[in-house]
């Protein structure tokens, strides 16, 4: 008799699985990844106010200002010919190869606000790798335009998420600065597909809207 | 022949490696060949070794010491590294590979192993990856 309903259950579980992979709706989750102060919480926000309303997070100019993954969830992102794409989007902490109190001060901190910003950074870093290796479907890379791309960070992380053969897309930011130079984005990553933007402003977001359906789809 | 230092007048055997370090008692880099009979000339005739190195016109040799390298940042075991409060050093790519935590503190060789995090279930890795 115990058998009988063992066995029972094992059916019912592997049945129900069976359901929930043919019937559930499948998660995009794109993460927005980069160095810090690259603009991701400003892309976040924008995305997430361009079409559904809110905000995702705080900004600031003292790097570090994200040190927690923050997901908006169910973002439906439509396209010029009605295609659309739903996703989650990711928020994640600037990543980098250092973290060092002392640049924090330079921005007005106390030397015990801007230790334990570091540490809370260096945790961040750690949180949005595991987001990488766990739970991300696709990337937006970002990087700032006015910035040389060939930084060791950037080589290691765009080499890590091809390696997990995920797609992405290479965001050059801050086009309205003057000496933003995204062709020079362009020629580093020539494999990727390189959007350039401006996050604070709003500009060319229509092409990043397409590509995202185009490669997140 | 042995080696002589040009600073001290250390002798050294014929093929010794311990000068590529330099003079073991002054830390000279410079040493000069010379015979077995003339090891001791500089003492006994008060004469310096580069002025023997003039008369029998022997080459001086002079040894260059690879600067120490540090370990490469690919190379490091650890996952974190604290360099000092509120300073770190941080290995994405080994980051990128697992939850596994090995943080060091301060100076080369002293690490903290965060046993807990090797310890997450393999099986549960297993599933989420696929």
């Amino acid at each position: 008799m115990k058998i009988f309903y063992q066995t029972f259950g094992r059916a019912r579980k592997k049945f129900s699985s069976f359901l929930n992979r043919f019937f559930k709706k499948k998660r995009t989750r794109i993460g927005i990844y980069g160095p810090p102060n690259a603009g991701k919480t400003t892309l976040a926000n924008r995305i997430a106010r361009d079409w559904t309303g809110d905000a995702v997070g705080p900004v600031s100019e003292i790097p570090h200002e994200t040190r927690r993954a923050r997901r908006k969830d169910d973002i439906v992102i439509s396209g010029a010919n009605g295609a659309t794409v739903t996703i989650d989007i990711v928020d994640t902490p600037g990543v980098t190869t250092k973290i060092d109190y002392h640049e924090f001060l330079e921005f007005g901190l106390e030397k015990d606000e801007a230790i334990i910003r570091a540490r809370e950074a260096t945790e961040g870093v750690a949180e949005a790798m595991h987001w990488l290796r766990e739970d991300i479907d696709g990337v937006i890379y970002m990087l700032d335009a006015t910035i040389d791309p060939f930084e060791q960070v950037n080589i290691m992380m765009v080499g890590i998420i091809e390696s997990r053969k995920l797609p992405v897309i290479i965001v050059a930011n801050k086009i309205d600065l003057p000496d933003s130079a995204p062709a020079r984005i362009r020629s580093a990553f020539p494999q990727h597909p390189v959007v350039a933007i401006s996050g604070l402003e709003g500009k060319n977001t229509e092409e990043l809207y397409e590509m995202m359906i185009e490669l997140f789809g | 022949m042995p080696h002589k230092c040009t600073k001290c007048g250390r002798e050294y055997e014929d093929g010794s490696t311990e000068i590529l370090k330099g003079c073991g008692s002054c830390g000279g880099k410079k040493f000069l060949y010379v015979r077995q009979e003339e090891i001791h000339k500089d003492v006994l005739e008060e004469k310096s070794v580069d002025e023997i190195a003039s008369e029998t016109k022997e080459e001086v040799l002079e040894v260059k010491t690879e600067p120490d390298k540090g370990v490469e940042m690919y190379d490091r075991v650890e996952t974190i590294r604290i360099v000092g409060p509120g300073t770190y050093e941080l290995n994405l790519e080994k980051m990128a590979e697992g939850d596994e935590r090995i943080i060091s503190v301060g100076k080369e060789g002293v690490y903290n192993i965060d046993l807990l995090s090797f310890s997450k279930d393999e099986k549960k890795k297993q599933k989420k990856k696929q």
